[in-house]
């Protein structure tokens, strides 16, 4: 709070102040008052209105210093009453309840909308749950009564799944709380496992994978990595070139901070420009509009998901060439010893 | 025959398991009545249960540590619940395997005869037409000859000795290599049944793989 503010606002204060003097110095001389207690009058009343301006000003001063102050170290601005003592000036004190009533509302509307945000995320997890279900069950009628077109509803029905599955993922991603659970996970069994469940997609389209050094374990939640997995490897079935036999490998490699996974597809890559935007939501680019179907949200998710398990995940392509993701996972000795 | 019981609470899920593993050679039952499921579950001495976490009363997990109190018999959960700490809940109570539907049932077959074999922890020596079947050295002999198998024949083989005299599919051969890390090509399944085929030739089993048009494989 600078004075030359404070003064301005107080202008009016002033202005009476002025026109007070100015009508008591018109009495006083009108009833021929000496001059020496007029000029005593005059001393007393300037000096009373320095005294109470600086009394005021500093009074403010220090509340509302303060409270700038603390605003600018705050990170999460609505706290800031609980910042803050209540000043002892009749306005501060207002405000500062108004503050607190203010502050309680909108806490009270963040839970409510919290609260609808939780419940509909559990519901979206149980009817994954259930959806899963009568998928099952179909899978298993299309393979006992498996005939021409058996094979045509398993390929369906795992495409059911695999949507399920994004939705589920994608609300686990934008959940708060922690439902992971870090541990020693072995990147063979892991990749065995997203392989198997893609075998059908990749035969489809003639493609084969190679894998190198997979005998690591790094430390993640094997049911997020088997998603993002899953989530590469549908893009690399998808974006294949035409005429050139599709081949993924997967790679892992150890490092003395970390263990890289590699996943590199000869696909039909991903242009520069696109490049920096593809973790985006939503985001389809080139390829997207290229090929039907692209929601923009697979890699969304994939990246979403790396970041709160604290793995680091980027991308390298060349357009026409080949993509690859790397994933980072972090070494953490301490889990080793436990 | 191996009897294997099913605790599924959806009665279409349970009679379509039913039905696949009859299909392939299992004894196959399921419990109807989850209010006493500890009791039937026991009583129906099983050689393996396929168990859901869903279900009425007592749920998977606590059924499973229930069971594990009184039997060893092996037990597989099948959930919809794909989670990690239902997965390491359930390891830690003693189940032998964990799968998540909806799942190949392909796959699943192959766990529950993957884990029969480990509970019955016979030594697997097998023979085939006089052949003796080394798993551990990857060979067959006529007991003056040894022939190595690669590991991709040798996963064939076995494949299809455990369903001898009945059509193995190309689609469940590429499910078994495909499960043992090995992620090969329809090209290369070809490849390693013709090299398979004069293998077994050589030992003197001539035609002891027959193809059967647009179906599979049979071992004779």
């Amino acid at each position: 709070m600078k004075l030359r503010e404070y003064l301005k606002d107080r202008l009016w204060f002033f202005l009476i102040a002025a026109i007070s003097l100015g009508l008591m110095l018109l009495f006083l001389t009108a009833y021929r008052v000496s001059v020496q207690l007029t000029a005593t009058i005059c001393v007393i009343f300037g000096l009373f209105l320095i005294a109470e301006e600086t009394a005021g000003f500093f009074r403010k001063k220090r509340f509302y210093d303060d409270m700038q102050g603390k605003l600018d170290g705050l990170d999460k601005k609505y706290l800031i009453h609980e910042m803050l003592k209540r000043p002892d000036f009749l306005d501060g004190q207002i405000m500062y309840d108004g503050f607190c009533i203010a502050n309680k509302s909108m806490c009270e509307n963040v839970s409510a909308y919290k609260r609808t945000a939780d419940d509909f995320r559990e519901f979206i997890e149980m009817w994954v749950h259930e959806i899963k279900l009568p998928v099952a069950s179909l899978q298993l009628m299309a393979h006992n009564h498996s005939d021409e077109l058996g094979e045509k509803f398993q390929e369906q029905l795992r495409r059911i799944d695999g949507y399920t599955d994004q939705v589920l993922y994608y609300a686990r991603s934008e959940n708060a709380e922690k439902d992971y659970i870090i541990k020693e996970t072995p990147l063979k069994r892991t990749v065995a496992n997203v392989a198997l469940k893609n075998r059908e997609s990749a035969q489809l389209c003639g493609a084969s994978i190679e894998t190198e050094g997979l005998d690591l374990s790094v430390m993640t939640d094997g049911k997020w990595l088997e998603f993002m997995l899953g989530q590469l490897m549908a893009n690399s079935l998808k974006y294949t070139v035409e005429g050139r036999e599709p081949v993924i490998s997967i790679s892992a490699e150890e490092l003395p901070d970390r263990v890289l996974l590699h996943f590199r597809d000869n696909g039909t890559g991903i242009s520069e420009a696109d490049l920096p935007r593809i973790f985006e939501k939503s985001f389809t680019g080139e390829n997207g509009r290229a090929y039907a179907k692209s929601t923009g949200m697979g890699l969304y998710i994939v990246k979403s998901l790396c970041d709160r398990l604290g793995h680091i995940i980027t991308a390298a392509s060349e357009k026409g060439e080949y993509t690859e993701f790397t994933i980072a996972f972090a070494k953490n000795q301490f889990y080793k010893m436990v | 025959m191996s009897r294997i019981y099913i605790v599924e609470d959806d009665r279409s899920i349970r009679e379509e398991l039913a039905e696949l593993l009859r299909n392939s050679g299992y004894e196959a039952e399921f419990l109807t009545d989850f209010a006493n499921s500890r009791a039937e579950v026991l009583g129906a001495k099983a050689d393996l249960i396929l168990m859901d976490i869903n279900i009425p009363n007592l749920n998977g997990e606590q059924l499973l540590k229930e069971i594990r109190k009184e039997t060893d018999t092996p037990v597989i959960m099948v959930t919809s619940r794909t989670s990690e700490t239902d997965e390491v809940l359930s390891m830690s109570y003693g189940a032998d395997d964990y799968i998540t539907k909806p799942y190949n049932p392909t796959i699943l077959l192959l766990r529950i005869s993957a884990v029969l074999k480990r509970a019955a922890a016979t030594v697997s020596v097998q023979t085939y037409n006089g052949l003796q079947v080394n798993d551990a050295k990857g060979s067959l002999s006529d007991g003056s000859r040894e022939m190595t198998l690669t590991k991709n024949e040798m996963i064939i083989f076995r494949f299809m000795l455990d369903r001898k005299g009945s059509i193995v599919t190309r689609d469940e051969l590429m499910t078994a290599l495909w499960d043992n890390d090995e992620f090969v090509n329809d090209n290369a399944l070809t490849v390693n049944i013709s090299r398979l085929r004069s293998k077994l030739a050589e030992l003197g089993c001539e035609d002891a793989i027959e193809t059967r048009k647009k179906q599979g494989y049979i071992l004779r």
